[in-house]
Protein backbone atom coordinates (compact mmCIF):
# COMPACT_ATOMS: atom_id res chain seq x y z
CA UNK A 1 0.00 0.00 0.00
CA UNK A 2 2.82 2.65 -0.51
CA UNK A 3 2.27 5.79 -1.97
CA UNK A 4 4.51 7.14 -5.15
CA UNK A 5 4.55 10.40 -6.70
CA UNK A 6 5.46 11.22 -10.38
CA UNK A 7 6.88 14.75 -11.29
CA UNK A 8 5.58 15.65 -15.26
CA UNK A 9 4.92 19.35 -14.74
CA UNK A 10 6.58 20.75 -17.52
CA UNK A 11 6.25 18.06 -20.16
CA UNK A 12 4.00 17.82 -22.73
CA UNK A 13 2.03 14.88 -24.26
CA UNK A 14 2.27 12.15 -24.52
CA UNK A 15 5.49 12.07 -22.28
CA UNK A 16 3.04 12.22 -19.16
CA UNK A 17 0.98 9.32 -20.40
CA UNK A 18 4.11 7.34 -21.69
CA UNK A 19 6.04 7.91 -17.66
CA UNK A 20 2.48 6.86 -16.13
CA UNK A 21 2.60 4.30 -17.92
CA UNK A 22 5.97 3.20 -17.44
CA UNK A 23 5.87 3.95 -13.50
CA UNK A 24 2.76 1.84 -12.77
CA UNK A 25 4.23 -1.53 -14.10
CA UNK A 26 6.63 -0.93 -11.39
CA UNK A 27 4.20 -0.70 -8.79
CA UNK A 28 2.87 -3.38 -7.10
CA UNK A 29 -1.13 -4.39 -6.36
CA UNK A 30 -2.62 -1.70 -3.99
CA UNK A 31 0.13 1.17 -4.59
CA UNK A 32 -1.04 4.41 -5.50
CA UNK A 33 1.12 6.67 -7.88
CA UNK A 34 -0.04 10.74 -7.41
CA UNK A 35 0.85 12.39 -11.17
CA UNK A 36 1.63 16.04 -10.85
CA UNK A 37 0.48 17.51 -14.47
CA UNK A 38 -0.04 20.76 -15.90
CA UNK A 39 -0.70 19.92 -19.55
CA UNK A 40 -4.26 19.50 -19.86
CA UNK A 41 -4.36 16.86 -22.46
CA UNK A 42 -2.68 14.52 -19.92
CA UNK A 43 -5.67 15.29 -17.39
CA UNK A 44 -7.97 13.40 -20.74
CA UNK A 45 -5.48 10.59 -21.59
CA UNK A 46 -3.89 9.16 -18.57
CA UNK A 47 -7.35 8.85 -16.51
CA UNK A 48 -8.48 7.44 -19.99
CA UNK A 49 -5.92 4.68 -19.96
CA UNK A 50 -6.11 4.09 -16.51
CA UNK A 51 -9.69 3.53 -16.33
CA UNK A 52 -9.26 1.28 -19.53
CA UNK A 53 -6.57 -0.95 -17.11
CA UNK A 54 -9.46 -1.47 -14.67
CA UNK A 55 -7.58 1.07 -11.86
CA UNK A 56 -9.49 3.58 -9.50
CA UNK A 57 -8.32 6.93 -10.72
CA UNK A 58 -9.33 10.01 -8.94
CA UNK A 59 -8.57 13.68 -10.51
CA UNK A 60 -7.74 17.00 -7.94
CA UNK A 61 -7.06 20.43 -9.60
CA UNK A 62 -4.27 21.50 -7.34
CA UNK A 63 -4.20 25.11 -9.25
CA UNK A 64 -4.90 26.37 -12.01
CA UNK A 65 -3.74 24.74 -14.96
CA UNK A 66 -2.17 22.12 -12.34
CA UNK A 67 -3.92 18.71 -11.69
CA UNK A 68 -2.89 15.46 -9.69
CA UNK A 69 -3.89 11.82 -11.29
CA UNK A 70 -4.54 9.83 -8.39
CA UNK A 71 -4.17 5.98 -9.72
CA UNK A 72 -4.36 3.31 -7.63
CA UNK A 73 -3.09 0.17 -8.85
CA UNK A 74 -5.85 -2.47 -8.48
CA UNK A 75 -4.76 -5.36 -9.71
CA UNK B 1 -14.05 42.84 -3.01
CA UNK B 2 -15.25 39.94 -0.88
CA UNK B 3 -18.80 39.81 -3.26
CA UNK B 4 -16.44 39.52 -6.36
CA UNK B 5 -14.40 36.48 -4.17
CA UNK B 6 -17.72 35.27 -3.45
CA UNK B 7 -19.20 35.40 -7.16
CA UNK B 8 -16.24 33.46 -8.62
CA UNK B 9 -16.20 30.65 -5.79
CA UNK B 10 -19.88 30.70 -6.90
CA UNK B 11 -19.41 30.44 -10.51
CA UNK B 12 -16.27 28.01 -10.17
CA UNK B 13 -18.96 25.70 -8.72
CA UNK B 14 -21.63 26.59 -11.54
CA UNK B 15 -22.74 23.12 -13.29
CA UNK B 16 -23.27 25.25 -16.87
CA UNK B 17 -19.90 27.18 -16.12
CA UNK B 18 -18.04 24.00 -15.57
CA UNK B 19 -19.30 22.05 -18.34
CA UNK B 20 -18.75 24.17 -21.57
CA UNK B 21 -15.92 26.37 -20.33
CA UNK B 22 -13.81 23.92 -17.98
CA UNK B 23 -14.67 19.93 -18.73
CA UNK B 24 -12.99 18.88 -22.21
CA UNK B 25 -15.29 18.87 -25.34
CA UNK B 26 -15.61 15.25 -26.18
CA UNK B 27 -13.54 14.29 -29.44
CA UNK B 28 -17.31 14.08 -30.98
CA UNK B 29 -18.26 17.56 -29.86
CA UNK B 30 -14.51 18.48 -31.18
CA UNK B 31 -15.44 16.98 -34.39
CA UNK B 32 -19.01 18.48 -35.60
CA UNK B 33 -17.27 22.23 -34.09
CA UNK B 34 -14.95 21.56 -36.82
CA UNK B 35 -16.78 20.66 -39.27
CA UNK B 36 -19.32 23.27 -39.28
CA UNK B 37 -16.43 26.49 -38.88
CA UNK B 38 -14.40 24.81 -41.77
CA UNK B 39 -17.68 24.28 -43.82
CA UNK B 40 -18.26 28.46 -42.92
CA UNK B 41 -14.53 29.48 -43.33
CA UNK B 42 -14.52 27.75 -47.07
CA UNK B 43 -17.73 29.89 -47.53
CA UNK B 44 -16.25 33.04 -46.50
CA UNK B 45 -12.75 33.26 -47.49
CA UNK B 46 -13.39 30.91 -50.63
CA UNK B 47 -10.27 28.89 -49.59
CA UNK B 48 -10.13 25.65 -47.86
CA UNK B 49 -8.79 26.00 -43.99
CA UNK B 50 -5.18 25.70 -43.70
CA UNK B 51 -2.51 26.92 -40.96
CA UNK B 52 0.97 26.59 -42.27
CA UNK B 53 0.98 28.20 -45.52
CA UNK B 54 0.12 31.64 -43.46
CA UNK B 55 2.65 30.98 -41.27
CA UNK B 56 5.21 30.66 -43.99
CA UNK B 57 3.88 34.53 -45.04
CA UNK B 58 4.34 35.97 -41.77
CA UNK B 59 7.74 34.95 -42.22
CA UNK B 60 8.01 36.82 -45.85
CA UNK B 61 6.59 39.69 -43.97
CA UNK B 62 8.57 39.74 -41.54
CA UNK B 63 11.72 39.69 -43.91
CA UNK B 64 10.43 42.63 -46.11
CA UNK B 65 9.73 44.44 -43.04
CA UNK B 66 13.78 44.15 -42.04
CA UNK B 67 14.78 45.02 -45.82
CA UNK B 68 14.47 41.59 -47.43
CA UNK B 69 12.74 40.94 -50.44
CA UNK B 70 11.18 37.10 -51.30
CA UNK B 71 9.57 37.85 -54.65
CA UNK B 72 12.43 35.83 -56.79
CA UNK B 73 12.12 33.06 -54.17
CA UNK B 74 10.65 30.15 -55.62
CA UNK B 75 7.70 29.64 -52.93
CA UNK B 76 6.75 33.06 -53.17
CA UNK B 77 7.31 33.65 -57.05
CA UNK B 78 3.60 32.65 -58.53
CA UNK B 79 1.24 35.22 -59.40
CA UNK B 80 -1.42 34.39 -56.67
CA UNK B 81 1.73 34.24 -53.58
CA UNK B 82 2.24 37.54 -54.41
CA UNK B 83 -0.95 38.87 -54.58
CA UNK B 84 -1.31 37.78 -50.97
CA UNK B 85 2.04 39.32 -49.60
CA UNK B 86 0.96 42.79 -51.52
CA UNK B 87 -2.55 43.06 -50.23
CA UNK B 88 -0.62 42.92 -46.46
CA UNK B 89 -0.81 41.21 -42.97
CA UNK B 90 -4.06 42.37 -42.05
CA UNK B 91 -5.83 41.55 -45.22
CA UNK B 92 -5.28 38.08 -45.29
CA UNK B 93 -8.22 35.47 -44.20
CA UNK B 94 -5.25 32.86 -43.34
CA UNK B 95 -3.76 35.51 -40.74
CA UNK B 96 -7.16 36.23 -39.13
CA UNK B 97 -7.72 32.41 -38.79
CA UNK B 98 -4.10 32.05 -36.82
CA UNK B 99 -4.88 35.29 -35.02
CA UNK B 100 -8.38 33.76 -33.98
CA UNK B 101 -6.81 30.10 -32.84
CA UNK B 102 -4.00 31.68 -30.74
CA UNK B 103 -5.95 34.58 -29.44
CA UNK B 104 -9.24 31.84 -28.97
CA UNK B 105 -6.84 29.65 -27.66
CA UNK B 106 -5.97 31.95 -24.57
CA UNK B 107 -9.27 33.01 -23.98
CA UNK B 108 -10.30 29.22 -23.47
CA UNK B 109 -7.87 28.64 -20.96
CA UNK B 110 -8.35 32.00 -19.54
CA UNK B 111 -12.15 31.37 -18.77
CA UNK B 112 -11.23 27.80 -17.80
CA UNK B 113 -8.99 29.36 -15.25
CA UNK B 114 -6.51 27.28 -16.00
CA UNK B 115 -3.40 29.33 -17.32
CA UNK B 116 -0.22 28.71 -16.54
CA UNK B 117 3.13 29.58 -17.67
CA UNK B 118 5.31 26.23 -17.86
CA UNK B 119 8.91 26.16 -16.73
CA UNK B 120 10.92 24.74 -19.31
CA UNK B 121 12.35 21.30 -17.30
CA UNK B 122 15.51 20.52 -19.32
CA UNK B 123 17.95 21.68 -22.47
CA UNK B 124 16.56 18.70 -24.20
CA UNK B 125 13.14 20.52 -24.20
CA UNK B 126 14.15 23.33 -25.69
CA UNK B 127 16.52 21.78 -28.55
CA UNK B 128 13.88 19.35 -29.14
CA UNK B 129 11.14 22.17 -29.41
CA UNK B 130 13.58 24.45 -32.29
CA UNK B 131 14.73 21.09 -33.94
CA UNK B 132 10.82 19.66 -34.22
CA UNK B 133 8.91 23.24 -35.07
CA UNK B 134 11.89 23.40 -38.00
CA UNK B 135 11.20 20.25 -39.19
CA UNK B 136 7.83 20.36 -39.14
CA UNK B 137 7.65 23.63 -40.69
CA UNK B 138 10.05 22.91 -43.51
CA UNK B 139 8.11 19.59 -44.41
CA UNK B 140 4.79 21.22 -44.11
CA UNK B 141 5.89 23.81 -46.76
CA UNK B 142 7.53 21.00 -49.01
CA UNK B 143 4.31 18.85 -48.54
CA UNK B 144 2.37 22.23 -49.86
CA UNK B 145 -0.06 21.77 -46.38
CA UNK B 146 0.45 20.57 -42.72
CA UNK B 147 -2.05 18.03 -40.92
CA UNK B 148 -5.48 20.55 -41.55
CA UNK B 149 -4.55 22.00 -45.08
CA UNK B 150 -3.17 18.93 -47.03
CA UNK B 151 -5.14 16.24 -44.76
CA UNK B 152 -8.08 17.59 -42.93
CA UNK B 153 -9.01 19.90 -45.79
CA UNK B 154 -7.49 17.62 -48.64
CA UNK B 155 -9.70 14.97 -47.48
CA UNK B 156 -13.10 17.30 -46.80
CA UNK B 157 -12.41 18.09 -50.31
CA UNK B 158 -12.20 14.24 -51.75
CA UNK B 159 -8.89 14.52 -52.97
CA UNK B 160 -6.89 11.49 -52.58
CA UNK B 161 -4.02 13.30 -51.90
CA UNK B 162 -5.11 13.62 -48.28
CA UNK B 163 -5.45 9.74 -47.80
CA UNK B 164 -1.78 9.96 -49.41
CA UNK B 165 -0.73 12.26 -46.63
CA UNK B 166 -2.43 10.71 -43.53
CA UNK B 167 -0.33 7.33 -44.22
CA UNK B 168 2.94 9.47 -43.96
CA UNK B 169 2.04 10.84 -41.16
CA UNK B 170 1.07 7.61 -39.55
CA UNK B 171 4.43 6.42 -41.04
CA UNK B 172 6.09 9.59 -39.44
CA UNK B 173 4.45 9.72 -35.92
CA UNK B 174 5.69 6.64 -35.95
CA UNK B 175 9.03 7.20 -35.50
CA UNK B 176 8.63 10.08 -34.24
CA UNK B 177 7.46 8.63 -30.66
CA UNK B 178 10.16 6.28 -31.03
CA UNK B 179 12.72 9.11 -30.95
CA UNK B 180 10.23 10.75 -28.24
CA UNK B 181 10.65 7.54 -25.57
CA UNK B 182 14.31 7.00 -26.76
CA UNK B 183 15.33 11.39 -25.60
CA UNK B 184 11.91 11.51 -23.14
CA UNK B 185 12.18 8.78 -21.09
Amino acid sequence: MAEFTLDCLGEACPVPLMKTEKKMSELAVGDVLIVSIDHSCAMKNIPEWARKQGYNVEIEEVDDGEWEVVIEKTK
Amino acid sequence: MRAVKEFFDKLAKNETYVKIFKTPFTYLTGAILLSIFQVVTFGVTGEPWGVSGTFANWGAWLYRLVGGNVDRWYYFSSAGAQAVLDRGFFNDPGTMRNLGIIFGALAATLLASQFKIKKIKSKKQVVAAILGGFIMGYGARLAYGCNIGALYSAIASLSLSGWVFALFLFIGAFFGSKLLSKFFM
